[in-house]
């Protein structure tokens, strides 16, 4: 079937149809999984964070102005949830040392080197996202991952866009930092 | 500055896929849909006028209640905020400008604020238990 839009689904649900919520979540669950898990680094927590999200566009529908995004406003929910649930629960700081030296730990079964390649840069960016700050991870998601712009992610975050600019700077500059002391750690491992 | 700068964004886009994202899990709208059905409808809330002034009307009620009490139940005799009136009524009947509006004035300030206080004691008992009537569900 083919989707109808936000607002179409929106006026359905207001109108008293609770059911066409489903097309609207089956539409954007991906991208607001994404970022929760982007944020949080955790499958479990990203799902219940995100599913959080949901049930509050849900209760908050009323609201919202139909002149503007839903995405954005689906997104914003997604990211406050989310970094208000990582600054009340405050998680341990991880070391260079948890990410382990062999690649191989990433690869598993897998036999194709392109893919396996693939899997290990993306664990590798994972494990450098859960070490710079939540508010940064969810600049890095909305700008690599959902290609925003600095204009969009202002919209979700409410950070002003030269700030947003300053702290995608800063986050980029760390992950660097990190990747490549892991890259280094991996060559003498392997020499 | 600027050549650092867009060196530290490239170096970046080559561990970054955005094609890479990670997908919601099996079920995952089924599961929002089973916490939705036990939301209320939004538009009920929002179309709902008496549950949102249902509050101020009925304290506006419970006080213009307590005012009318205040003025025509009277307690003791000499004590009575209802006497001035009463005795203004009464002079109202048998004759207008025999009025005596110096007794309406006449209130003694203890007496006022006793009922000031009762007043503010209900309210707030009433308000309590409005609250806990109203935010039950949340």
């Amino acid at each position: 079937m083919d989707y109808k839009g936000d607002i179409y689904y929106i006026e359905q649900i207001l109108a008293g149809n609770s059911n066409s919520f489903s097309y609207i979540v089956d539409r954007h669950k991906n991208k607001a999984y994404n970022l929760a898990f982007r944020i949080c680094g955790n499958h479990e927590e990203a799902e219940e964070l995100a599913q959080d999200s949901f049930v509050k566009a849900y209760r908050s529908l009323g609201g919202f102005k139909m002149k503007s995004s839903f995405a954005t406003w689906l997104y914003r929910i997604v990211y406050n949830t989310t970094i208000s649930h990582l600054r009340i629960k405050k998680k341990g700081v991880l070391s260079l040392e948890d990410f382990p030296a062999d690649a191989t730990d990433f690869i598993g079964s897998n036999t194709n080197e392109e893919e396996a390649e693939r899997e290990y840069r993306s664990s590798l960016v994972n494990f450098a996202l859960q070490k710079i700050t939540e508010e940064e991870r969810g600049l890095i998601s909305l700008y690599y991952y959902d290609e925003m712009s600095t204009d969009e992610i202002s919209d979700i975050t409410g950070i002003t866009k030269s700030n947003i600019k300053v702290k995608l700077f800063r986050a980029r500059q760390k992950m660097q930092e990190i990747i490549e002391k892991i890259e280094k750690k991996k060559l003498i491992y392997h020499e | 500055m600027n050549n650092q700068k867009k060196q530290t964004k490239d170096f970046l886009r080559q561990y970054i896929d955005p094609e890479r994202i990670e997908k919601a899990p099996e079920g995952f709208t089924s599961k929002v849909m089973t916490r939705i059905q036990l939301e209320k409808q939004p538009s009920e809330v929002a179309q709902n006028v008496w549950r949102k002034n249902s509050v101020p009307v009925i304290s506006g009620a419970v006080i213009l209640l307590l005012l009318a009490a205040a003025f025509l139940m009277p307690g003791r005799e000499s004590d009575s905020m209802a006497l001035p009136v009463l005795k203004l009524f009464k002079n109202i009947k048998s004759s207008l400008p025999e009025v005596n509006f110096s007794s309406v004035f006449s209130l003694t300030l203890p007496s006022v604020l006793m009922y000031v206080f009762i007043g503010i004691f209900v309210l707030t008992l009433f308000d309590r238990a409005l609250y806990r009537i109203f935010h039950r569900e949340k």
